[in-house]
This record gives C-alpha cells, sequence and structure tokens, in this order.
C-alpha cells in the first residue's frame, strides 16, 4: 500500500501531519537571492527596526512555499496541487518556529479532488496564515 | 463617508497590464536554487527518473517558482532606501503604506524544466473599503502564466491592502 494517500483512503476529518519550520539569517538571505528579492527588512536588522518590525522579517512567498510543500509531501508525488489560497494575518521574524495543520475539508468523488483547511501558526497558537487548497489524488 | 484614496486616474487604470508579456526559458539550477532556499527537497524538482514516475515530462518546479523565474533583472541604480525597485507601474494611491495581504493561485498545467513561460500581469481590480481601523484599498494584480504550446499553465492573484 502506498504511503500517500489516495481518493479511497481519504475521509472528510482526515488531518494532515504537522510539518514545522524556521529560517535563520542564512536562510533568509538566501531566499532573497534565490527569488532576486532585495527589500532589506529580510536580511537588514536595523532597517527591519526601522520599520517598524521587531526583527527581520521572513519573506511571505516563503511561507507560500513551505505552504505548498506541506500539500505536496502529504499527498506525494502523483498528486497535483490544483489550488491554493492563502491571508497574511501576523509577520514571522528570523529564527521563529511555525507550524502547519491541515484537514480534509470536503471529497469531490467525481473530480477526484479533495479540499483541505491549513493554518500556519506561531508556538502560542496565534494564526500566521488561514489558507486553503485543493488537490487531485489518485482514486486508488 | 470618508474620502476616496483612489484617485480617478488610478481607478480608471483597472484591467491594464501592469507588467510583461514576457517570456523566460525555465532554468534547472534557478529551479532547483529556489528549491533547495526553501527547504522543499522532493524528488520530483530534482531527479528525472523521479519525475517522470510522478507523470511529469521531466523535472518539474516548486509551484510558486514561476513568479520568481519571470522576475526580471534590474540594474542597482534602481534601488530605493528600503532596497525595493523603484516600480513605473505601481498604482498611485493616496496611501502611506501597503502590505501584502494574501495569494490565491490556480495550477492548470504542470510547469516543467525547459518550458518558455510567459507572464502577464493586469490590475484586476481596486476597491476601496471600510475596515474596523478605518477605510483601506484592496488591491488585486492578476497574472497569467502561458507556456510555449500556449497552454495556460497558471493564474496567480496577488492582494496587496493599503491604507
Amino acid at each position: 500500500m502506498s504511503k500517500y494517500p489516495t481518493l479511497a483512503s481519504t475521509n472528510v476529518g482526515d488531518q494532515l501531519p504537522l510539518m514545522r519550520k524556521s529560517a535563520n539569517e542564512a536562510e533568509l538571505f538566501l531566499y532573497s537571492a534565490a527569488s532576486f528579492n532585495p527589500h532589506r527588512i529580510h536580511y537588514d536588522r536595523a532597517y527591519a527596526h526601522h520599520e517598524g518590525h521587531q526583527d527581520t522579517v521572513v519573506h511571505g512567498p516563503l511561507q507560500g512555499s513551505w505552504l505548498t510543500q506541506f500539500v505536496t509531501d502529504w499527498a506525494g508525488p502523483n498528486a497535483r496541487l490544483i489550488s491554493i489560497e492563502w491571508q497574511n494575518r501576523a509577520s514571522v521574524f528570523v529564527d521563529e518556529e511555525v507550524q502547519f495543520s491541515g484537514t480534509v475539508v470536503a471529497l469531490d468523488t467525481l473530480e477526484s479532488i479533495v479540499e483541505l483547511e491549513i493554518f500556519e501558526q506561531k508556538t502560542d497558537g496565534t494564526i500566521l496564515m488561514p489558507a486553503k487548497a485543493h488537490v487531485r489524488l489518485e482514486e486508488r | 463617508m470618508s474620502s476616496s484614496l483612489i484617485p480617478p486616474e488610478s481607478l480608471a487604470r483597472v484591467g491594464e497590464i501592469l507588467a510583461g508579456p514576457v517570456t523566460v526559458v525555465i532554468d534547472r539550477r534557478e529551479a532547483q536554487r529556489y528549491a533547495y532556499a526553501v527547504g522543499d527537497e522532493n524528488p520530483v524538482y530534482f531527479d528525472e527518473s523521479a519525475a517522470e514516475a510522478a507523470g511529469y515530462r521531466t523535472i518539474t518546479v516548486p509551484p510558486l517558482f514561476v513568479t520568481h523565474a519571470l522576475v526580471p533583472p534590474k540594474p542597482a541604480n534602481m534601488l530605493r532606501e528600503d532596497g525595493l525597485y523603484q516600480d513605473a507601474t505601481s498604482v498611485h494611491l493616496e496611501v502611506s503604506r501597503m502590505m501584502f495581504g494574501g495569494e490565491e493561485w490556480d495550477f492548470v498545467e504542470p510547469v516543467c524544466v525547459g518550458d518558455e513561460i510567459t507572464a502577464t500581469t493586469r490590475l484586476a481590480d481596486l476597491d476601496q473599503k471600510e475596515g474596523s481601523k478605518g477605510p483601506f484599498v484592496r488591491l488585486v494584480r492578476e497574472t497569467t502564466f502561458v507556456n510555449q504550446e500556449e497552454q495556460l499553465v497558471a493564474r496567480s492573484r496577488q492582494i496587496g491592502i493599503a491604507r
């Protein structure tokens, strides 16, 4: 049996395995470089303070890519991500641990698509990004 | 009723192309740098046989990479104080602060290494709303990504909140 979910093995209410992430200074710098983003709030602590942030800020799209990884790691290589959306509610800072959790909230058996409700949260439970995704799974 | 934060000349730009069309070839090394930078070491981004076994034509790329692949190179003399580039396409609003509100993505066809992707960004929506902290503007930039076969591969809607 595959270690990945199929439409037949998935039920509304299923929980995705939790994923924890954080980014240190070098990782923030690497993401700035890989995304050609020179915004100083992501690598210059003094400048981040100057703009009113408590510390160097984790990029929104980096968290977006953590989010897609959270879904594709669960769904497996044969599944296809159909859509994803998120809202930025609060900032994440360098070295801060965040946690992704998700639940299957709907199944479209005709199209083999599952809908996921996802939250990125701080360790104190503060919601950083509420999100929603649709994934096409193999039937069985 | 508060006064408008959206000047009429900005409102008139809804539907206008803000950037593109710009075309790039999806580069394996750039995509793999991106995958490592986000900590996503999925074999379908690195190993051709793993990608083919998963039904892709060849190595595929992290879903959000396509937007970064299309960032145009710009000279350092265009950098502003905050490190961002001067942007001639920015929409003028009577606000002091622009924040990223979120994103919405549809993935229609796979994007693989070697694909030639053309992106076009439009000002899709500009709307003033009343929030608990006063009026704000919701600005939606919609980008379509089309491949060398003229198939729509992805669509993104980036939501900006300005107040």
